[in-house]
This record gives structure tokens, sequence and C-alpha cells, in this order.
């Protein structure tokens, strides 16, 4: 029977690794893509930034009567930004609203009248600020003038402070890491996890869409494919089981998974370097994340299993639809579920919800996070590839009495 | 020997209060003696594919049954498949292969040696003068091309039964001239060949016997000469519209 289904497996790789246009999709797409992808984003936000801070921002103050000397250090505030700052009466209000609206203005900022007073007299005066949410260089300007004018108000309140004969001390309860020596860092985090963790928030996403994809890419035509050209009928009159043929199919299906899954692995590596310019936040850094050969062997424990899992259940749908064109409709929506847990993998905390360890596919992804983020557990490793067999197996039940049914094979 | 009895097969359509039964072949009966070509005469929809398709294997009849000597298809699945070989007439193959990489690849299918596959190769390369593309990727090649790698394919195991369903179907004539030469030459050399059409000048140069299945019933059965005699008519292709077109009366 295996040496059955090696003949059939022969051959659909023969078809897969020397093809080259397949090989391309299978392979190198993957390894490139999120490289590329990385990289022209990084290009582009970075482009994207410096061209904003070098933007001028137009800002108009709008205030009453009777406030000149508090307006003053709202304006000195203000000087140290990039601004073209306009200055007018409370009549115009409207009118600059709408030059707000029209994006002919960042920003328009509305100060009450007798602002000295209420400085004076210890009360709350309210500001308005009029921005446009559609405009990305009006939302800068506004995060630009919340700080400014948040040190105005610190200044006020010292102001304040201090005439009331309390010690300046009284504004800073407490500070945080001021006291550490030159040798120590606050981020105790074990080296190269902090890169882990970038990479474990990523990676099980991909690395399910490209075992996905490129079980589809080559699973779909498997069956349907063969169905839709005649060639079905020639293989199933020849002298092998119907097992064979689906075992020998499932495997190359499985194979063309497992590349994507690890061309891809490779490319979101290279890719991480990108990734860190743009979280400059993280405190990662590309060199000092690698992973042993245990981590390799875990990695390899869950992924096959998953692999083998997508493969059959593309080989399933394969094996139901009448052509290629109606299998690829019926597995989008699995596709795209599939890509939903990607996601909701991704957007999970450290602790991620029980049943996520117990749902098949959901655990092998938040099995997988751990295993990047040096982590996972054994327990947790052997539980998702139990799962994903038993599941596959089921799947391979259902294919097999397929391939027994006529009704299913030679349907029009 | 190939024997057909009392063959039917039918199929359901629908589901639930919806549900109906169509007979796509009913009680089905004739014989092919080695030597033989027996052509399937009918109309679309008659029942041809299905009754080749439960010669082959491929579906299983409702009641009835095939032989091929004492095994019958019912029992005897994998050594029918040992002794046929089937060719269906809308098959594409994978334009990507070669003709002798398939030919390979589907006689290490039927468990054939290396040394065998390589004989049969060459006879069968010879004999449907394909030698000057075996070695081109099928999607370079023309139709003709294409069905004579198909018919190679199919042949491969040297089966005692050729079961064709329209072999010629779609083909320029010089090609289906080859194809048919082909098939005299095998029964000639002693196997039992099976053609499904609707082309009436191709059945009668080509077969010995007939069967005209219109309906999934069996209306006619026996040689030229047999069926001709048996009517009013005085060729077969009149005899065949006799029961096919509205208001057509046979004898």
């Amino acid at each position: 029977m295996f040496k059955d289904s090696l003949i059939i497996l022969r051959k659909e790789l023969r078809r897969m690794f020397t093809d080259r246009r397949l090989l391309f999709m299978l392979v190198v797409l993957p390894l490139v893509m999120l490289p590329l992808m990385y990289s022209f984003m990084g290009k582009a936000n970075k482009a994207r930034m410096v061209e904003i801070n070098s933007y001028s921002s137009r800002i108009a103050i709008c205030s009453g009567e009777g406030g000149e000397e508090v307006k003053g250090w709202f304006l000195e505030s203000l000087f140290t930004l990039n601004a073209h700052i306009e200055t007018t009466g409370i009549n115009e209000l409207d009118s600059l609203k709408q030059r707000v609206i029209d994006k002919d203005l960042e920003l328009l900022v509305v100060m009450p009248e007798n602002m000295d007073e209420h400085v004076r007299d210890n009360s709350v005066f309210d500001l308005s600020i009029f921005y446009n949410s559609t405009g990305d260089y009006s939302m800068f300007a506004f995060d630009q003038v919340d700080i400014a004018f948040a040190a105005v108000a610190e200044a006020i309140i010292r102001k304040r402070i201090i005439e009331s004969g309390m010690p300046e001390d009284v504004l800073t309860a407490f500070t945080i890491n001021q006291q550490l020596s030159a040798d120590e860092t606050a981020d105790l985090a074990e080296e190269g996890s902090a890169m882990g963790k970038l990479i474990g928030v990523m990676m099980p996403f991909f690395i399910v869409i490209y075992l996905f994809a490129n079980s589809m890419k080559v699973g779909l035509d498997s069956v349907a494919g063969e169905k839709e050209r005649g060639t079905l009928a020639m293989l199933l009159v020849n002298q092998v089981s119907r097992l064979s043929i689906v075992l020998g199919k499932m495997i190359s299906v499985m194979v063309a998974a497992i590349v994507g899954a690890v061309s891809s692995a490779i490319g979101l590596r290279i890719a991480s370097r990108y990734l860190i310019g743009m979280s400059r936040d993280s405190g990662a850094s590309i060199s000092d994340y690698t992973m042993g050969s245990m981590a390799i062997l875990q990695f390899a424990i869950v992924v096959v299993p998953l692999a083998i899992l997508i493969s059959s259940l593309v080989l399933l749908v394969s094996t139901f639809a009448r052509n290629v064109k109606e299998g690829q409709g019926m597995i989008m929506p699995v596709y795209i579920a599939v890509m939903v847990m990607g996601v909701t993998t991704m957007q999970t905390g450290d602790i991620p919800p029980e049943w996520m360890r117990l749902a098949p596919i959901f655990n092998s992804l938040v099995v997988l996070k751990d295993i990047f983020m040096q982590n996972a557990v054994w327990g947790n490793i052997v539980f998702s590839l139990a799962t994903s067999l038993a599941v596959a197996s089921v799947l391979v039940f259902i294919t097999l009495r397929m391939f027994n049914d006529e009704r299913v094979l030679f349907r029009i | 020997m190939l024997r057909v009895e009392r063959l039917s097969k039918e199929f359901q359509n629908g589901r639930g209060r919806s549900k109906t039964t169509v007979k796509a072949v009913d009680n089905l009966c004739f014989q092919c003696q080695p030597g033989e070509i027996y052509g399937l005469l009918g109309p679309n929809g008659a029942g041809k594919t299905t009754t080749l398709r439960c010669l082959s294997t491929l579906i299983k009849p409702t009641s009835g049954n095939v032989f091929i000597d004492q095994f019958n298809v019912l029992e005897h699945g994998q050594i029918f498949r040992s002794r046929i070989g089937f060719l269906t007439s809308d098959m594409k193959l994978d334009g990507y292969f070669t003709p002798d990489y398939m030919m390979n690849w589907f006689g290490r299918l039927n468990k054939m040696e290396a040394g065998r596959i390589e004989q049969q190769k060459e006879k069968l390369f010879n004999d449907l003068q394909m030698t000057d593309f075996v070695n081109k990727k099928i999607d370079q090649l023309s139709t003709g091309m294409k069905q004579k790698t198909a018919v190679a394919i199919s042949l491969i195991h040297d089966p005692e039964v050729i079961i064709f369903d329209e072999p010629t179907n779609g083909l320029d004539i010089v090609t289906s001239k080859a194809v048919t030469d082909f098939l005299v030459s095998r029964a000639e050399s002693g196997k039992i060949v099976i053609i499904s059409t609707h082309n009436m000048t191709i059945a009668e140069k080509l077969c010995h016997r007939f069967g005209i299945l219109v309906d999934g019933e069996l209306k006619e059965e026996g040689t030229l000469n047999e069926i001709i005699e048996g009517s009013t008519r005085d060729n077969l292709e009149d005899v065949f519209f006799s029961y096919i077109l509205p208001g057509g009366s046979h004898v």
C-alpha cells in the first residue's frame, strides 16, 4: 500500500519541485513576501514620519478679551513647535471652524475670556481645541499642542503651589527608575525573549496562512482538478487501492504546506529587522534571538501535525468538490476562519483563554506562540499534536469514504 | 469472453420528498468474444457512459453483473481492473508531463516491472506512431497527439479488454483513422474491444457487433446484417434514427 502511495507521491512532488511557476508560488513567494512587505511598510512609515515632522502646522488661536498674560504663556509654549500661528478674535470662530473642516487649518484653539482672572482666583477654565480627525497633520498637531499645553498647566499649578506657600516638591509624588545604577537595566527579560515575543506574536499567523495557502494551491487540483480533467477515472481503474491514492495525495499536499510554512518562517525572520524598525519601543534586537535545537524540535512537533490536519481538510474539500472552482468556493470560508484564528492568537496576551488550548488548530497556534516566546510546556505541545492527528484521522476517514462513494466521485 | 448479465444502474436525484429514481441502464445483456469489436450506440443520455463505467469498476451496478471469464465485477474488482483498459472521451492529461513519463507512471501503478514497461512503451509508441513526441510536454502536443497518448497510457498494461468511451470524439479525420486502425489491430491480436459512439460511419466500419441503447434499454443487438435484416431500413444510421427521432418507427 505505501509503495503505491509513494508512486503517487513521487509524481506529485516532481510536479511541485520542477514546475518553476509552482515552485515560485510555493517556496519563493512565502520567503520574499514578508521581507518585501515589511521593508516597504518600514520605508513608507519612515518617509511619512519625516514628512509629518517637517510639516509646518497651521494653528489658529481664537481668544476673548482679558487674558493677555496667560495667553502669552500658551503662545510661548507653541514657539518650540514647527507651526505657523494665527491669532484672531472670537468673532471669526465660525469661519475658522470651516477652515479646519476644509483642511486649510490643522487646529483651532479657542480660549475663554478673562483667563488671567481664572489663574489668579485658582478657578478652572476650559480651552476648546478643534481638529479634523480625517487629517493626519491635524491629529499630529493636536498631539503636539496637547503636550505643549500640559506644560503650561503644570507651570500654572506650580505657580499656585508656590504662591500658597507650600513646598514645590508636593508636585512630585514619586519617580520611576531614576535611582538605578549605570550597570543596571529595568527590563529583566531574558536575552532574546523581547525579539521572541515580537516574532511569537506574528509567526503563528503567517505559518497557518501559508500552511493553508500552499495546501490549497496543490490540494484543490489534486483531486478536484483530476475530476475536472477526467484523469481521476483513469487513476481509479488501476491496480492501486483508494487508500493509497488518498495517502499519496495527502502527503504531497502536506509537503507543500510545510514548505510554505518553513519559507514563511524564514521570511519572517528576515523581515524581523524591519519589524524592529517599526516598533522602536520593544527593546528587541535581531542579533540576540536564536532558536535552540529544542525549540526547533518543538516547532516541528507542532507544525507537522498541523500541516497534516490542514492538508486533510483541503483534500476532503477537494474530493467533495466537482471541480477546482467549486472547491475554491467551498474552502474560502474555512480559509477565512483560519485567518481569524491566526489574528485572534496574535491578539491574545501571554496567557490565552483555556478554550484556545483545547480547540484544534487554535491550540497549535497558541503553542507555536509559546515556543517562539520561549515558554512552551511539553504537555501543551503533546496535546496539540494529539488533537491535530485525531482530527486529521477523522478527516482522512471521511475522505476515504468519499473516495469509495461514486455519488461523490462522479457527480456532475 | 466478456459477459454482461441483466445489468441495471439507478441513480437517486434530489432529497426527501423530491427524491426521484432515474434508471440509467435497464436490464442490459450482451457478450463479446476475444477478437471482437463491440459498438455501444446511442444518443446522449442513453446510458452508454454509465454502462462502460460499470464495466470498468468505476461504479457499482444496482443489479446484474459483468463477467470476464469466471471473474465478476462485484467480487473481483482488482482482477477486473488488471484485465481492462479504460479511456474516457473527456480526459485531459496533465500537460506538465511527457507521454514517456506518464507511460512509466501508469505502468508502475499497474505493478509492471521496468523491463516490461519499456517493452510495452516501445510497442505502443510504434503502433500509434508516437515516437516523435514522446519526450515533449503534453501541453505542447496537438489534440490528436494527446488522444494517442491517452490511448497508449490506458493500454500500458496490455489488457485483454479495451473499453473506450467515444474514442474518436473531437478528433480530426487523420487521428480518428489512426485510433480506429489501432483498435482494429488490437482486436485482430485477440483483444475484446468495446467502444461507445454516436458516429454511425465509424461504428459501421469498425465494429463487428452493435448494441443500440436508448433510455437505458438495449433496443437492438447483433451484427450489422442481423440488425438490418430485422428492420425495414437499409443502413445502421436509419435503424438508429428510427429509435430516437420523434415519430420514428421501427420493425
